[in-house]
């Protein structure tokens, strides 16, 4: 409460100055006028009484003077004497010797004698020395025998002279003590004038403490001040106005947050919409994503199957094209799901360090044929850095990149590099280290208004007529996300016309111990010949359509629809030499278990893999617990060509 | 003839006319000064002068300050009142005859002196104070205890001084002197003469008797009870006992008288005359302090018929 009180004291600061001041300036000024009137009343009556005095002397003396009486001045002389102030009485005669002397005289040195009256003063004994000449009394003779012979104006017959000294001191005596009494006054005037300014002003600056005071609170927030409106208060009028002011803030403070309530529990409601919405969203593609995967599978499994049989020319072409068409579809519901995922952040990232030079060359083998188709030039430089990410995702990031670099340049190439970037502080250099991975472009540019549209879900530059062949346009979506999830932002440098750059920052790492990749062999297509396979899938369709797979290399595969089954397959004496095997199994049965069972049954420890529409990540766990490699739905033929080669091969 | 005759008449008449304007006047009434006694000297004069037949055209007044910035006259007569009158037409060198009027000897005897005049027929004078037998004579009747008569000589008095002494001698006992050199040198002499007199007679003495001095020389006299014997009315209320003195009406008759007998083709007395009537004035007041009681009226009369029994 420091503010108010500092505030309301220097208005009452000020109020005493306005009662104060003026009362001191007047009363020191009629001190001052009324004093110095005094004191020239004083000193005038000094004077007069000083000369009134010799006067009478010297009128008085004459007659002793003019008959050298000195009995008679010697009266005359003591009796001055007794008059107040008086100090010395001299009588001389018109010769100057001194007939009669009184008192104690001061002065050392006579002053000179004239026919006028005479005064000197003298400051350090403060004495005046007043000095009358005594002249003979003139009688009106107005007779003719006066004027003869003629003579000149008659001069006054000098007698004799008076002096007398008077002393100052009792006047500067009674001049202090009229100061003194003129100072008291004063004083006492002003200590009056304060008394009642403090008095006047505590009526006054009460009601404006108490109305700073209130001001104060409301200005911190509380409304609920309210003072009592006295009757006397000279501020009667703006106490009231305060308070209803006050209850006012306090009424449409309540009616704010009484709105801001229900606006906040409309807004939770919308939002849980529309987080229901996204949630359904990502069931409802969760659902779909396994469900189209099973007959999307059992569908290019059939084609591939249908494209090994032999067909007149025109059958041929039209198989190509199913095959194409599936293609695209698997490619497009990859897409779909792969953003769905990504979106309903399903997606698990699995760190690993790993050269980057791997996945270069998967970008080479994937789109070389393409750029040459293009007449477009492709050049993945190589690289010996090792980086820390993961690698599934950086490949699928880098192929939609080049993917899209090669569909958007009609000339020039596509340029794919790994640049070290020096930054961090950590010190060392394959420690603090990032590298960069660009990938050049000169196609036909980005314009600035686009950068960022482009990342926007099935935003396509220039296919207004939604052209599937182009794809759905979620490429640069899914690279954005996978990147965000990776923690290496991307940054996209274009110009119209001349091309574009994207490129993103990872950590680099240190190189471990290579993994021997597996030999690369070359074999004929019945490679798989006479051996035994074992297929548990709950998929009728897919079921079929492996068998199918598998017949055409050469395989000799028996399907079972669930885990009893598979048993059942086994009883008759049957040994796989592979068995492949779904997650999901019906009556509850996991894969993981069914292939455990079945390895238990046979006593051989058989290889085995997974299948899946799921992406869970415990599902991942577990099938990495169990040492079984998990394939995703729905599975290429060509993996799964390679995956049961490795299998079978590794045993 | 006749004709001629008035014409010649006319003439004579208006030739006759211009000379009584110009030249015809007889009396050329001079006085020092416009102050209330010239005045009443003059007017008295004249009045007189009427009565005794002499009109009053015959007369002219004049200030000494006319007179000297008229041009050359030619009366009769010319009367100057006071001193500067009187030394004014004294300067002129008249041819005419001059009377000098309402000036105490000394003062005529100074203007004699001063233009080189003599008294005479042609330049005589009526004094204005009073001869010395008449104040003795007064002393005497009025105070005729006193033995011892006190008298101050100054510097311009002391010519009296054996006249005095001669005069005194047949009516007091002794007389008592003090010589007083100057004014401030006053109360010594004085007090010498107090100590010893009766009587105290003023005799006019500027350097003795002035405005100054007698205030302080009637309250020493007043303190000795030597009463003072002054020589004008103003002394009398001054403080002085007693005077004897002229008034100017009294003196401008005598004056008239004079000029009549010249006008009547007579002259001038040859010597310098004093007046012959007078007054004699009291203060009571001073003579009941004193203790004495004395008939200012009474005084006079006997003063006269003492005179006239001489």
């Amino acid at each position: 409460m420091k503010t108010p009180c500092v505030k309301a004291l220097s208005i009452r600061a000020r109020m005493l100055l306005a009662v104060w001041l003026p009362v001191l300036l007047i009363a020191s000024l009629l001190t001052a006028v009324f004093l110095s009137a005094r004191m020239d009343d004083m000193d005038e009556a000094y004077y007069l009484k000083s000369q009134a005095l010799i006067r009478q002397l010297a009128v008085s003396s004459e007659y002793g003077l003019f008959s050298a009486n000195a009995a008679q001045l010697q009266v005359l002389a003591v009796a001055a004497l007794q008059e107040s102030d008086v100090i010395s009485v001299a009588i001389l005669d018109s010769r100057g010797n001194t007939l009669f002397a009184a008192g104690q005289s001061r002065y050392t040195q006579r002053p000179a004698l004239g026919s006028t009256p005479s005064a000197t003063f003298d400051a350090t004994s403060a004495v005046d020395l007043l000095t009358q000449p005594v002249l003979a009394s003139s009688v009106q003779l107005d007779d003719l025998l006066e004027s003869t012979p003629p003579r000149a104006a008659l001069k006054p017959i000098v007698l004799g002279y008076v002096l007398v000294e008077f002393s100052q001191a009792k006047l500067l005596a009674r001049g202090r003590e009229v100061l003194l009494l003129g100072g008291v006054v004063l004083l006492l005037g002003l200590l009056l004038a304060s008394f009642l300014a403090l008095k006047l002003g505590q009526g006054v600056m009460d009601p404006i403490s108490r109305v700073g005071v209130s001001i104060q609170q409301i200005g911190q927030g509380n409304f609920s001040v309210h003072n009592p409106v006295l009757a006397d208060d000279p501020l009667r009028d703006l106490q009231a106005v305060l308070n209803q002011t006050a209850k006012r803030l306090a009424l449409s403070r309540d009616d704010l947050q009484q709105r801001i309530l229900v606006a906040t529990n409309a807004l939770r409601e919308k939002v849980e919409e529309a987080e229901n919405a996204t949630l359904s969203k990502s069931r409802f593609l969760a659902a779909a994503s396994h469900d189209l995967r099973q007959p999307t599978h059992a569908l290019g499994m059939f084609v591939a199957r249908l494209a090994q049989l032999p067909h007149d020319p025109q059958t041929t072409g039209l198989i190509k094209n199913v095959e194409d068409s599936v293609l695209v579809m698997q490619d497009l519901l990859d897409g779909l799901l792969d953003i769905s995922r990504l979106e309903a952040n399903a997606v698990p990232v699995c760190w690993s360090t790993f050269p980057i030079e791997t996945i270069f060359e998967r970008l080479r083998g994937t789109f070389a044929l393409v750029a040459q188709e293009k007449d477009l030039y492709l050049q993945v430089r190589t690289s010996v850095a090792w980086v820390t990410s993961d690698a599934a995702l950086l490949q699928r990031v880098l192929i939609n990149l080049v993917s899209n670099a090669l569909k958007y340049t009609t000339t020039g190439g596509v340029v794919v590099a790994c640049r070290e970037v020096t930054g961090g502080l950590v010190g060392g250099l394959a420690g603090g280290q990032k590298i960069r991975l660009e990938v050049w472009d000169s196609g036909q540019g980005i314009a600035p208004e686009h950068h960022q549209a482009i990342f926007t879900e099935f935003f396509q530059i220039g296919n207004q007529e939604r052209n599937r062949t182009q794809g759905l346009g979620l490429g640069l979506s899914i690279v954005q996300r996978a990147l965000r999830l990776l923690g290496h932002p991307l940054a996209l440098c274009s110009r119209l016309g001349q091309g574009s750059r994207f490129s993103f920052e990872l950590p680099r790492a240190a190189p471990v111990l290579a993994l021997p990749s597996p030999p690369e062999v070359v074999v004929p297509t019945r490679e798989f010949e006479g051996r035994r396979v074992l297929l548990i899938e709950d998929d009728v369709l897919v079921l079929a359509a492996l068998e199918s797979l598998l017949a055409s290399w050469g395989c000799a595969s028996r399907g079972a629809t669930g885990g009893r089954a598979a048993l059942v397959c086994l009883e008759r004496g049957w040994v796989p030499d592979l068995i492949i095997s779904d997650y999901q199994l019906p009556q509850g049965d996991c894969g993981i278990e069914v292939v455990a069972q079945l390895r238990t049954q046979l006593g051989l420890a058989v290889p085995a893999c997974l299948m899946s529409g799921d992406m869970n990540p415990s599902l991942i766990q577990a099938a990495k617990a169990a040492h079984l490699t998990l394939l995703h739905k729905p599975v290429r033929p060509a993996k799964l060509r390679s995956l049961v080669r490795h299998l079978l091969w590794s045993a | 003839m006749l004709l001629w005759l008035r014409a010649a008449l006319s003439l004579y008449l208006l030739v006759w006319a211009a000379g009584s304007v110009h030249a015809g006047v007889s009396v050329v009434i001079v006085s020092s000064e416009r102050s209330p006694a010239y005045v009443e000297a003059a007017a008295a004069l004249l009045v007189e002068l009427e009565r005794l037949g002499v009109p009053r055209t015959e007369t002219r007044q004049q200030t000494a300050l006319e007179f000297q910035s008229a041009g050359p006259d030619n009366p009769k007569l010319v009367v100057a009142l006071g001193v500067q009158a009187a030394l004014t037409v004294a300067k002129t060198a008249p041819k005419y005859p001059v009377l000098c009027a309402l000036l105490p000897r000394t003062s005529f005897e100074f203007v004699l002196r001063e233009t080189g005049q003599r008294s005479s027929e042609q330049f005589s004078a009526l004094f204005f104070d009073q001869p010395l037998e008449r104040q003795l004579e007064l002393v005497r009747l009025a105070l005729p205890a006193v033995k011892n008569i006190g008298v101050l000589w100054g510097p311009e008095s002391r010519s009296k001084e054996s006249a005095f002494k001669t005069a005194a001698a047949f009516k007091f006992s002794s007389v008592v002197q003090g010589h007083v050199a100057d004014e401030s040198a006053l109360f010594a002499p004085l007090k010498k003469v107090l100590a010893s007199a009766d009587v105290l007679l003023a005799l006019a003495d500027p350097q003795v008797f002035n405005a100054q001095t007698i205030q302080n020389i009637l309250l020493t006299s007043f303190r000795a009870q030597v009463p003072l014997v002054g020589f004008s009315p103003a002394y009398v209320r001054a403080g002085a006992l007693l005077a004897v003195f002229s008034t100017p009406e009294q003196v401008g008759r005598q004056v008239a008288g004079l000029v009549k007998e010249v006008w009547l083709g007579g002259a001038l007395p040859a010597v310098p005359l004093y007046p012959s009537s007078f007054n004699v004035l009291v203060n009571d007041h001073v003579a009941r302090s004193l203790g004495l009681s004395l008939d200012a009226a009474l005084l006079t009369a006997r003063l006269k018929s003492a005179e006239s029994a001489k």
